[in-house]
């Protein structure tokens, strides 16, 4: 098989979660749309009956009072698009939502009222603060990893595998209230509140960002980087057993260039696909570190979504979440086929 | 395999685990939380969970830290007590009535927050003619304040010093007379709106006393004198108490609907440890079947069996948990169970596969099946024994994932409402704004367990893996 031809398999399943995944979830939510709608009909009936003009017409002629409450249950529902079949309803949902069309939130988030716009301004924000946070932790992780890795059954490696074990076991964002005690309660030294300044402008406003998105990067890399770590350690041992290392140490190669060269280039395509799965984890445990953190991103619209019972930005949300993993996984392949040539030629 | 081979290697397993010193921790760690979750109506209570989501604890002083604070504070502060009669001594007066002393030996720089009498039972045949009732209080010093003056008790009667309005305006006297201060009509109306009744009753009688920062120590006595006025009065005071109520509470302090957050860890060992347990066994079983069955058909139907794996594999668990939790409203313990099971399965489905195939593919498979073994036969003889150690590693590893998920579910507030769990816990915490109001008893604790569950399974699973794969060893 064809790298393109895998590549092209890889896309096309993507697609089919994709669309299968917002089509069970349309179900969902016309489902709830309706009950929405018919409690709104109600009301708005229930209010307009107490008009004077209508109690006169109740009070001297009922039949054409229940003939004017037919009437105008009937108008609400065609306004509401009950009239239509349900499976009508559910397939236009999907489209619009396949089309980025998820409608108006009742309220406005971050000063818009148009969910594709509200989620616009949140996804640069939330790749900020994970973008940021994998970059160190990939750091952090290869030097301790190879360190580890090196001293293999030493006290560095023991050590490493032990804060491994312990960060793993750690919630993040159960980490993150822990760390607003303690920094900004406690110590006072960050603000416990990430939402940034909306009255500050231009360098004032991101220098602002920036400082308020410390406490949630320590967070994060807090809790990831130990983990990370060990995951390189593994890697890079099982490559360091491989026959080219030893011939590599055979030939006189120094041991810099053999574990740099030599032993990380072989390692790459698994620790580059980890770094990626990796982001991709992460986006599941920010939802809640964000909300913790009230960081202006897509875990904060989650949050916000699901204590106002936001039914259109949640259906947005998940959507543009959902669509970035399916993407980030066909990146990472591209990238593993880029960097391992096995992949490329075929299995 | 026969029973013998079963106890052998359960002796070998055994033997070999002993020298897997955090396998052993991480066991010792989950049999006390065994322990706390089968145990958790005989530590604490049995209506807990009955208790927990529906009322307010109103026996229980709100937002205050653990009692072992004061180990840690130059400043004692009183804890939560809750005297019963047996606690009193009681006097019958003469000509109708009784004489209830309630002793209270102060040792705290801060006073309780208030103290509560109820629990009055008071039957009488004409409602004018209720019995009165005096409270004084005798300070250490030697001073008398009178809080209460012949008040009618009746059956629904309850006293709190802290806030009754006779109480404020008698102590407001009394430390005016004591103080000497001279107090223009404002400054008296703002003092008598603004200040701690109690701070002022159990602090030393100065000039200072409306600040209310020099406690004074000692026993005091409250005396309750109860008349019985003419007509027919029985009083019954059997169910009598006097809550203390303090300005720290139990081993781990108390939330803002005033729960003991220590009953609350205690019961949610069961939520964790039970949705934890069955997620990861059901999800791995699932998954080992799955995996060895499409290795074992193999052609069309392993090749559609893993497009539906990689079509599960692609889906992102938690925003779709949300969704459907946003849709359900509240998702039932069970739910949850089986909605992570229902994503749970994919990874080790992907894994037993391909031990599977590699397995399917040696000598002895083959040479059982030429001695005509049936594929259940091979599959439940040969191919099943040699996943079982990865299924069980990888149960002990899924455990932490579905106690997080179930924590994370929860925090967002879309898990079981009628339960107690951490995450619940963690959820109301953090819309108290526990974090920036500083209670940290009520914050840690609950991740810390979260924590704990999750490093024992890890332990655990590291452990098993060392033990059953050893070619996890050279690693």
């Amino acid at each position: 098989m064809s790298f393109a031809r895998y590549l092209g398999i890889r896309i096309f399943n993507a697609l089919l979660v994709l669309i299968f995944v917002t089509f069970v979830v349309s179900i969902l939510f016309v489902k709830v749309a309706e009950d929405d709608a018919k409690t709104r009909i109600a009301e708005v009936i229930n209010n307009e009956a107490r008009n004077p003009a209508i109690l006169r017409l109740k009070a001297s002629d009922p039949e054409a009072f229940e003939k004017w409450k037919s009437n105008r249950e009937e108008q609400l529902r065609r306004e509401f698009e009950l009239d239509k079949p349900f499976w009508e309803r559910v397939i236009s949902k999907t489209k619009n939502t396949l089309l980025l069309n998820f409608g108006n939130a009742r309220s406005p988030v971050f000063g818009e009222i148009k969910v594709s716009k509200i989620i616009e301004k949140a996804i640069p924000r939330t790749v900020l603060l994970f973008t940021t946070a994998q970059i160190i932790i990939t750091f952090i992780g290869l030097l301790l990893g190879i360190k580890a890795a090196q001293k293999a059954g030493k006290f560095v490696d023991k050590l490493l595998s032990v804060l491994a074990m312990l960060t793993a076991s750690l919630p993040m964002w159960w980490v993150g209230m822990v760390f607003i005690l303690a920094f900004s309660f406690q110590l006072g030294i960050f603000p416990a509140s990430s939402l940034p300044n909306p009255n500050l402008e231009g360098f004032a406003y991101y220098k602002d960002l920036l400082w308020r998105m410390v406490l949630p990067l320590i967070t994060v890399v807090f809790v990831s980087f130990g983990g990370w770590a060990y995951t390189t350690r593994n890697i890079m041992i099982s490559t360091m057993h491989e026959d080219f290392i030893t011939v590599a140490r055979a030939k006189g190669v120094p041991e810099n260039r053999v574990i740099y060269g030599h032993a990380l280039k072989a390692a790459s395509p698994p620790i580059v696909t980890n770094v990626i799965i990796g982001l991709l984890g992460s986006l599941g445990g920010a939802i809640i570190t964000e909300a913790v953190f009230n960081w202006p991103g897509m875990g904060r619209l989650y949050w916000v979504a699901l204590q106002q019972s936001e039914v259109n930005l949640l259906m947005g949300v998940t959507y543009v979440t959902v669509a970035l993993f399916l993407a980030s996984m066909i990146i990472a392949d591209v990238i593993y086929g880029y960097l391992d040539p096995r992949v490329r030629v075929g299995r | 395999m026969r029973l013998e081979d079963v106890v052998d290697s359960a002796k070998d397993f055994l033997y070999e685990f002993r020298y897997q010193k955090g396998g052993i921790l991480g066991f010792i760690l989950l049999i006390l939380l065994i322990l706390a979750a089968v145990f958790a109506p005989n530590i604490t209570s049995p209506d807990v969970p009955e208790r927990w989501s529906k009322e307010f604890w109103v026996e229980n002083p709100p937002n205050v830290p653990p009692t072992w604070i004061n180990y840690f504070s130059s400043e004692k502060l009183a804890p939560h007590e809750i005297l019963s009669l047996d606690d009193m001594q009681v006097e019958e007066l003469d000509g109708g009535g009784v004489l209830l002393r309630i002793v209270y030996k102060n040792t705290y720089d801060v006073p309780p927050k208030d103290i509560i009498l109820q629990g009055f039972n008071v039957s009488s045949s004409d409602a004018r003619n209720k019995p009165l009732m005096t409270i004084t209080l005798k300070r250490p010093d030697g001073s008398e304040v009178v809080l209460i003056e012949d008040r009618k008790v009746s059956s629904n009667t309850v006293i709190q010093i802290a806030t009754n309005t006779e109480v404020r305006k008698n102590v407001f006297e009394w430390a005016k007379k004591v103080s000497g201060a001279k107090l223009s009509p404002s400054e008296e109306i703002k003092l008598q709106a603004l200040m701690d009744t109690m701070k002022i009753l159990f602090g030393k009688a100065d000039e200072n006393i409306f600040e209310g920062t020099s406690p004074l120590h000692g026993d005091y006595v409250f005396e309750v004198k109860i008349t019985y006025q003419d007509g027919d009065n029985t009083l019954d005071l059997s169910n009598l108490t006097a809550i203390f109520s303090g300005r720290t509470y139990g081993l781990m302090g108390t939330d803002s609907k005033g729960r003991d957050i220590w009953a609350g860890l205690v019961w949610g060992t069961r939520v964790s440890l039970s949705v934890g347990i069955a997620v990861a066994v059901l999800s791995v079983l699932i998954g080992i079947v799955y995996g060895v069955a499409s290795a074992y058909f193999g052609g069309w139907k392993d090749e559609a069996l893993q497009r539906f794996n990689e079509f599960m594999f692609s889906m992102p668990v938690l925003p779709i948990l949300i969704l459907l939790g946003a849709y359900l409203g509240h998702m039932a313990l069970s739910q949850i169970v089986l909605l992570l099971v229902l994503f749970g399965w994919v990874g080790v489905a992907k894994v037993a596969r391909s031990m599977a195939l590699q397995i399917k593919e040696q000598t002895f498979v083959e040479a059982a099946r030429a001695l005509g073994a049936g594929s259940g036969r091979v599959v439940f003889k040969h191919i099943m024994p040699q996943i079982m150690p990865y299924a069980f590693s990888q149960m002990a590893l899924s455990v932490p994932y579905a106690v997080m998920t179930e924590a994370a579910l929860s925090f967002l507030g879309i898990g079981d409402p009628t339960a107690v769990t951490w995450g619940q816990m963690l959820y109301d915490a953090q819309n108290a704004g526990a974090t920036i109001n500083g209670y940290w008893w009520w914050v840690i604790p609950p991740g810390l367990a979260i924590a704990l569950v999750g490093l024992a399974f890890v332990l655990i699973g590291v452990a098993l893996d060392r033990i059953l794969n050893p070619r996890m060893r050279t690693l």
